[in-house]
């Protein structure tokens, strides 16, 4: 309980008046198209140049666990997810949103952060030994098998057919590997220059999901939209808590799946959110209501996303290894105050390391706070005629996928992914496992080929990819969780065989 | 007619380029990082440039752009081609990786697209292995690979960047096959699989391996300098004190470059002004708190250190 | 939409994946197309099953393209396009961005064309636009956009 005595660290007023900026700040980078948290806490770094070592820690928390959060509202309220973090919060909150009950989306993915969160910073206070000792445990062999589950759960995300999609998986996993080898450094399917820095993730999801909304609103023409149909629901928050109680399995998958992915070095906070929403939509009686404005999946999203916000530091507290970009900036941030990381951090800096964390929690529920502040006001998007959205979304992807590296590349491969997308949508494809494929690709390519090299000099490919308690595990679960998607697939047209 | 004409736009060239270099800069810079943020480069770019805006140095701020990707080939094949050559565009340069890279091939530049401003780090390639490693000394290692050809794992951030460099001379100078497993993403995930024993050893920057060891995490072997580093790891031998016919040449030099085509006068001024940004006590102050070696040259010394590094890298990886 | 479009649709997509795996088995190094290769395998497998199954399909699901769609949406995707591949540069980020944010909500707005008041509140809404974007991504993220012949 050592942590609450440094509390009083948290509650002075430079360290509030910090914590409050660096939320607010936080909020509105996060919601930001195409600038993702890593970009955000990097933005931040300069100022921390000129504030005590703890201060400036605590902004960079305050700001790391809202913009996971703010990306929440460009994803709800655009169909523009920020960061990958945000890509599940998208197939459930952009729908409701439409409906205009953007309030009510908003409200439970501010309080499911709110929960997952706590948990996934409470989980760093109290098991971060244990918890250490988990993340080593993922070697090549073992971030392999992870990214082939992910591509195994590609099947059953946000399609009607599981064949097509694993087809638009198999687009994305292609797509990854688009540009230089990033580890032989060879260049591989370039065919315009554009293309030479290969496809980067923000860019890529910001027209994959942005670019075909934009042009079904083109689609729309000078027809007077249907403004009148929506109408914009005022939702009491006490609705939205209770909605959030009623709903605990979702929370408990969210936070739970969120904390462990979340944990692993390499692949964390990128698809937790969407491992979670799958893993929430099997297990649901609603299943068939996931992708349609359904709160489970909103919450089982982004609890998750927040869950893993305390997980994803412990490799770095206590090994000193950053297990995500994030948590490289943060690094970057202890670094220039001199406090090294490691198994003594709490020992030789209690003072900073402890109202870091307290930050966090108090940062937590600072987000809450004023995303629901947010949320009362943004809900009225809904009512912004589509002459006015389809032109702002469309400027917002191209800055926004221009800012991420100051790339033209990057934009027109933006621009040329979300055509194509809109056509690929027009015959059942969908965006949510093309982007998940081409998240995974990198990581399943490079830790195959480390794994082999590995395997190479030491006890064969045989004994390496399928040895050990870890991977027969997540051998099992990938073989479960294929059988389960055909399994599926076969009683879905049994079904509708028998419809007709 | 043609003449005068052609005569009025050199005049005007001329007067606009004269006019550039005076006034210059005028607005803010912008300096590409080829690899990540958070990165060891990108992290002392950052600090080194946060004095830009004094009245002393540039006058003007310098952002941080990264554009990562295939062991810093996206982002300075980008600056070759696509940078602009007016004095606004900077990119920070690791050597020898870009110039590796380039003979290597496959890329689309060479030490001559770039005009070198000046250097203001060196950070050495060290070996480590994880605290219950049994190996002590780089004669332990060496013999074990001896005894078990191309069965010793060890761990660098990529192929052609100063770590691959050091465990390439490693293996001529011990003549021994071992094992190289690049990752990608940087220092961070060699020394992950170092600590996590996926590898039984590893090479690694100084600063990080540096402060992994002061974390208890890993053992450092040797360092891969002509010197010892007096600063950080006096009591690690060189690779030459522990038999090793290795030299400097992994040493991986961090500074500021401009694209070939950026007007000479625009050079100078920042060749004269970089260093002393450079040398600034707070810019020292923050880079000995996070463990990372300052070794400042200049314009000149940068050109020399490129030219000599060329020729021995030409060298080493011709058989490749 | 008729049985056709899905079967040309899965089509185009089998021939990308046929030409995805022969490039990847005819190119070197091979150690670099090694992935490439067990995933256009997949990719190719996947495409084929969807072509064939496209061909036993008698139902026809929804969607598709009409000629009707394509004519609604190509005015903006022609805007859009001009934009992005060649405004942009050409004309700077900020100067283009404001003038197909214009023209495009013009295109799309149902108020009547021939009236002052439709005028002001179109310029209006686009300068609100201009003067947030510029404030979010020159002031607040300092991004450096390409300059063309204005900002």
């Amino acid at each position: 309980m050592e942590f609450l005595t440094y509390f009083a660290d948290v509650f002075t007023v430079p360290a509030m008046l910090l914590l409050v900026g660096g939320t607010v700040g936080g909020l509105i980078l996060g919601a930001t198209p195409g600038l993702s948290p890593t970009m955000a806490v990097a933005l931040l770094i300069p100022f921390t140049f000129q504030l005590e070592a703890v201060h400036g820690l605590i902004l960079l928390g305050a700001a790391y666990t809202s913009t996971v959060a703010g990306g929440a509202v460009s994803a709800i309220l655009l169909k523009i997810p920020g960061a990958p973090a945000n890509i599940a919060t998208t197939l459930d909150g952009h729908e409701m949103a439409r409906r205009g009950q953007g309030a009510r989306a908003l409200q439970l993915a501010f309080l499911a952060s709110l929960v997952g969160g706590l948990i996934g910073v409470a989980l760093l206070i109290f098991l971060t030994p244990v918890l250490a000792e988990w993340a080593l445990a993922f070697g090549p062999s073992q971030l392999f098998w992870l990214a082939i589950l992910g591509v195994t759960i590609i099947g059953s995300l946000g399609t009607s057919s599981v064949v097509k999609g694993l087809l638009s998986g198999s687009i994305g996993l292609w797509l990854a590997t688009v540009g230089f080898d990033d580890i032989l450094g060879v260049q591989r399917f370039v065919f315009h220059s554009s293309l030479s820095g290969g496809i980067s993730i923000v860019p890529a999801l910001i027209g994959l999901f942005a670019i075909p909304q934009v042009i079904a609103m083109f689609a729309e023409g000078r027809r007077r939209s249907s403004i009148e149909a929506i109408s914009v629901e005022k939702h009491p928050l006490s609705r939205a808590v209770r909605e959030l109680l009623s709903k605990l399995r979702a929370v408990a998958i969210g936070t739970v799946s969120g904390s462990i992915i979340g944990l692993i070095p390499g692949i964390g906070g990128q698809i937790a959110g969407l491992v979670a929403y799958d893993q929430a939509r099997k297990v649901s009686p609603d299943r068939e209501k996931f992708g349609t404005g359904h709160s489970e999946g909103i919450i089982a999203a982004e609890s998750a996303n927040n869950a893993m916000v305390g997980p994803s530091l412990v490799p770095l507290l206590t090994l000193s290894i950053p297990g995500s970009p994030t948590a490289a900036v943060l690094l970057g941030g202890l670094l220039i105050h001199g406090i090294f990381p490691g198994t003594d951090l709490f020992d030789n800096h209690p003072d900073v390391a402890w109202p870091f964390i307290n930050s966090m929690l108090i940062g937590q529920i600072l987000m809450c706070v004023f995303g629901l502040y947010v949320a009362s006001l943004a809900a009225r998007v809904a009512l912004v005629p589509k002459s006015v959205m389809a032109p702002i979304v469309l400027g917002l992807a191209v800055f926004g996928s221009y800012s991420v590296q100051h790339s033209m590349g990057d934009v027109y491969v933006m621009a040329a992914l979300g055509t194509m997308m809109y056509f690929l949508e027009r015959f059942g494809f969908s965006a949510a496992p093309l982007v998940l494929g081409l998240i995974l690709g990198p990581i399943a390519e490079s830790s195959f080929i480390q794994g082999s090299l590995i395997a190479e000099a030491t006890v064969g490919p045989f004994a390496y990819f399928f040895g050990g308690a870890l991977n027969i595990l997540l051998v099992a679960i990938v073989v479960t969780s294929v059988g389960y998607s055909l399994y599926a697939e076969l009683r879905s047209r049994r079904a509708a065989r028998d419809a007709s | 007619m043609k003449h005068i004409l052609a005569g009025l736009v050199i005049a005007m060239a001329a007067l606009v380029g004269t006019v550039q270099a005076d006034e210059y800069p005028e607005r803010p810079i912008m300096l590409m990082v080829s690899y990540g943020a958070g990165g060891a480069t990108d992290f002392q770019a950052r600090i080194v440039t946060m004095t830009a805006g004094n009245e002393d140095a540039l006058g003007v701020p310098i952002a941080i752009i990264n554009k990562p990707g295939a062991g810093g080939r996206v982002g300075w094949n980008w600056f070759a081609t696509e940078a602009d050559a007016d004095g606004y565009t900077l990119a920070a340069y690791n050597i020898p990786h870009f110039i590796a890279q380039s003979i290597k091939g496959g890329v689309e530049y060479s030490k001559d697209s770039f005009e070198p401003i000046a250097n203001w780090g060196a950070d050495p390639a060290v070996f480590i292995v994880g605290t219950e490693s049994p190996f002590n000394s780089m004669a332990d290692v060496i013999a074990w690979a001896e005894a078990n050809p191309g069965k010793l794992t060890f761990s660098g951030a990529g192929l052609f960047v100063g770590h691959h460099i050091a465990a390439l001379q490693i293996e001529k100078a011990a003549g021994v096959t071992m094992q190289y497993v690049p990752t990608k993403g940087g220092g961070a995930a060699a020394m992950k699989a170092v600590i996590a024993g996926d590898v039984m050893a590893g090479i690694n920057n100084l600063s990080d391996a540096y402060r992994a060891r002061e974390a208890g995490n890993v053992k450092i072997l040797a360092v891969a300098d002509i010197q010892r580093n007096e600063e950080f790891l006096p009591d690690v031998p060189t690779m030459m004190e522990e038999g090793l016919d290795v030299d400097n040449s992994s040493v991986n030099f961090r500074g500021i470059m401009v694209p070939k085509g950026t007007p000479d006068a625009i050079i100078e001024k920042l060749a004269a002004i970089v260093p002393g940004m450079f040398m600034n006590s707070r810019v020292l102050g923050k880079m000995a708190a996070g463990g990372s070696p300052v070794h400042v040259m200049n314009r000149e010394e940068v050109l020399a250190m490129w030219e000599e590094r060329d020729a021995y890298l030409r060298e080493l990886l011709k058989d490749l | 939409m008729t049985a056709l479009q899905p079967r040309l649709a899965s089509g185009i997509i089998l021939l990308v994946a046929v030409w995805v795996c022969w490039i990847s088995f005819s190119q070197s190094p091979a150690e670099a197309f090694l992935f490439p290769r067990l995933i256009s395998v997949a990719f190719v497998a996947l495409a084929g099953w969807t072509f064939l199954r496209s061909l036993l399909e008698r139902r026809i699901a929804e969607g598709g393209v009409t000629l009707d769609l394509v004519k609604s949406i190509l005015p903006g995707v022609l805007v859009a396009g001009l934009y992005i591949f060649f405004a942009a540069k050409w004309l700077g980020f900020y100067t283009s961005s404001t003038i197909a944010f214009l023209v495009i909500l013009s295109l799309h707005d149902p108020a009547p064309h021939d009236q002052v008041r439709t005028w002001a509140r179109r310029l209006a809404i686009t300068a609100a636009y201009l003067a947030v974007m510029y404030l979010l991504f020159s002031v607040v993220l300092k991004v450096f956009t390409p300059r063309g012949l204005f900002i």
